[in-house]
């Protein structure tokens, strides 16, 4: 239960740490594919730096395939809206969509996991 | 025939990551230790249990065994020593690479792993050993990370595999198919956390 929470907290924190690192670097009016590949490299370096930091707290598996998924796809997601001005002009709204984009990845993720446990291959004799 | 080349790159590696492992690993330890615990549960007869580590995974064995384990590092086997100690039947840790061992034809009955063939630098020649050395009804019990299937995780594993393996694991590895090219035969292959934690067992299975 106690893990479980930690991914969620987990998830949140990488969403809203990679919203604001490419608010950062990506401005309105950005070549939106320049966008993009910025947020996209925003992010993966902002999941790499705090999954070091989380994965002894809630597992380098559990921390890394939602990190990666937040990091590279939010960043690239983010990257496009911030470069169009599309949605969230404060700071406060685009973290809150970073984080909930976090928690959803983290659920997607449990869901997925779900699906995919078990026996994938048992030899008959 | 057996050339007893030392590989010192990946012991210094392992030398080096021995000082943090039990910090890095605290989480997984526990929520990966009973699908361990479940695995090892299958140890029988003579039994080698390949990289040692620091010994976190010697709390997950079955009570009263007598087991091998190796590990390449002199490092992890100074810290695996103080937890062997305290484990109720008796773990003989030696130094060695798995790519030379030095045991004879034909030893153990189970060979187990844990997180290790993603750190082996040439993971057929290590499978080719451990089979080896099994007894012709010997069984190979693991519990590897590999490459996943899933599109996009995939190619994240691929882009940063060559960061992670300078300290590390190599996180695009296919033990599976590495298992059967090593000549073992497959029993059963299952996911753990999505497809990128599986337990794999497999038998000698016919010649190579």
């Amino acid at each position: 239960m106690l893990f479980s929470i930690g991914d969620y907290l987990a998830g949140v924190l990488i969403g809203v740490a990679t919203t604001l690192a490419v608010r950062a670097l990506v401005w309105p009016g950005m070549d939106m594919v320049i966008g993009m590949l910025i947020g996209m490299a925003a992010g993966t370096v902002v999941h790499l730096l705090l999954g070091f930091i989380l994965a002894p707290l809630v597992g380098m598996f559990e921390t890394m395939v939602p990190a990666s998924l937040i990091g590279m796809y939010g960043g690239m997601l983010f990257g496009m809206r911030d470069s169009m001005a599309a949605g969230s002009l404060t700071l406060t709204s685009a973290a809150t969509v970073g984080a909930i984009f976090g928690a959803i990845v983290v659920l997607g993720v449990k869901v997925y996991n779900r699906i995919l446990q078990g026996a994938v291959f048992e030899a008959n004799n | 025939m057996h050339t007893h080349t030392q590989d010192t790159d990946t012991e210094r590696k392992w030398d080096a990551a021995s000082r943090t492992l039990d910090i890095v690993s605290f989480a997984e330890d526990r929520r990966i230790g009973p699908h361990k615990r479940r695995l090892f549960a299958k140890m029988r007869g003579a039994t080698l249990m390949v990289a040692a580590g620091t010994g976190n995974d010697f709390k997950f064995f079955p009570p009263n065994l007598h087991i091998v384990s190796i590990d390449i590092s002199p490092k992890m086997l100074e810290r695996a020593a103080r937890k062997a100690a305290v484990y109720s039947g008796a773990i003989e840790l030696r130094k060695m690479d798995v790519c030379n061992l030095e045991f004879p034809d034909s030893t153990f009955d189970t060979v187990a792993t844990a997180f290790t063939f993603c750190s082996v630098p040439k993971p057929v020649i290590g499978l080719r050993e451990l089979r080896r050395v099994l007894k012709p009804d010997g069984q190979l019990i693991m519990i590897e990370h590999v490459r996943s299937a899933i599109g996009p995780l995939g190619i994240f594993m691929d882009f940063m595999t060559p960061l992670t393996s300078r300290i590390g694991p190599s996180l695009n590895r296919d033990t599976v198919g590495n298992v059967q090219k090593a000549g073992f035969r497959l029993r059963r292959v299952e996911n753990v956390y999505l497809d990128v934690v599986k337990i794999i067992e497999a038998v000698k299975g016919d010649a190579a």
